[in-house]
């Protein structure tokens, strides 16, 4: 992490990025011909996956709201394949937590 | 009491209780499992006794790691996985029109699913992955162009983990439920 005046930046290590970059462009390729659904399932994997990179390279996040929205992604992400009204519920409601989260940042800016 | 033989029930009871598993521990897979895994594969049905598929063991975590960042359907990184491959010279030599065969991506699912039970049967846990970049795994795993990667199996010693299912799951599947007897819409009337 470093500091540029009011912003924080958080670091990928190259072959994060890298890996970042790849499975982006794959689930691209492959909701050409996947079932259309698939496409929510990919894009709310790479941002468990982004996540999982961001506390690996940048210890400080333990302690903020990412391993815990992390775990609840890889928890009911998979209820895609079983569960899909829940899975639907669950993506319905994911982006509150990080709106939240954009919201609280703000405010104790200000 | 089973009306049928102790191997034809232990049998079932291996089919019956293996799930796809995409939690592993750290510990390594042993050879040993493997080539068994893969021997099991070898018994599967080819049609036409074609055989034009090969089987990559891959062990290497960095290799894996590398599969995995263009296999959007690999959710972790396992110990070991077996790509099934198409060997398209063996296809040509075998008259295959591989583009409208519609036998080759059978024998593939036949031979995952007896690499699966066996696995299974051996106390590992395994998941076939065809959510994958041809070419990007075709690069990652420098095959030369006449091997196709077509499906992943992921093995590796389970970890346990809570499902966590939501309060709309569907009831379990019975065989009475996918089975018609002698015409479509007849269900078992036991």
């Amino acid at each position: 992490m470093t500091n540029n005046e009011n912003q924080t930046t958080y670091v990928l290590t190259e072959e994060q990025a890298l890996d970042m970059l790849a499975f982006l462009a794959s689930a691209a390729e492959i909701s050409l011909h996947e079932p259309t659904y698939y496409g929510t399932f990919r894009l709310i994997d790479a941002a468990s996956r982004l996540m999982g990179y961001l506390l690996e390279s940048n210890p400080e996040l333990a302690e903020s709201f990412m391993p815990g929205w992390k775990q609840d992604i890889d928890t009911r992400k998979v209820w895609m394949m079983w569960d899909r009204p829940a899975y639907q519920q669950f993506l319905k409601e994911a982006p509150a937590v990080i709106a939240a989260e954009i919201k609280q940042r703000q405010e104790a800016a200000e | 009491m089973s009306e049928f033989s102790p191997e034809a029930d232990a049998f079932f009871q291996t089919l019956k209780t293996r799930r796809v598993c995409r939690s592993y521990t750290d510990q390594p897979v042993a050879d040993a499992q493997l080539r068994r895994i893969t021997e099991a594969g070898r018994w599967a049905s080819s049609g036409g006794n074609r055989h034009i598929h090969k089987f990559l063991i891959v062990r290497d975590a960095e290799t894996i790691r590398r599969v995995r960042s263009v296999a959007p359907g690999m959710l972790v990184e396992p110990p070991a996985m077996i790509v099934i491959l198409t060997d398209k010279e063996a296809a040509e030599r075998e008259c295959i029109q591989l583009d409208v065969d519609q036998i080759n991506q059978g024998d593939v699912g036949t031979a995952a699913m007896n690499m699966q039970n066996m696995a299974h049967a051996l106390g590992l846990g395994s998941c076939p992955v065809t959510s994958f970049s041809h070419s990007g795994v075709g690069v990652m795993l420098g095959l030369p162009d006449h091997l196709e990667a077509e499906w992943i199996i992921m093995i590796g010693h389970p970890k346990p983990t809570q499902r966590g299912l939501g309060t709309g799951a569907p009831k379990p599947l019975t065989a009475r439920d996918l089975t018609w007897w002698d015409r479509v819409g007849h269900h078992d009337p036991v």
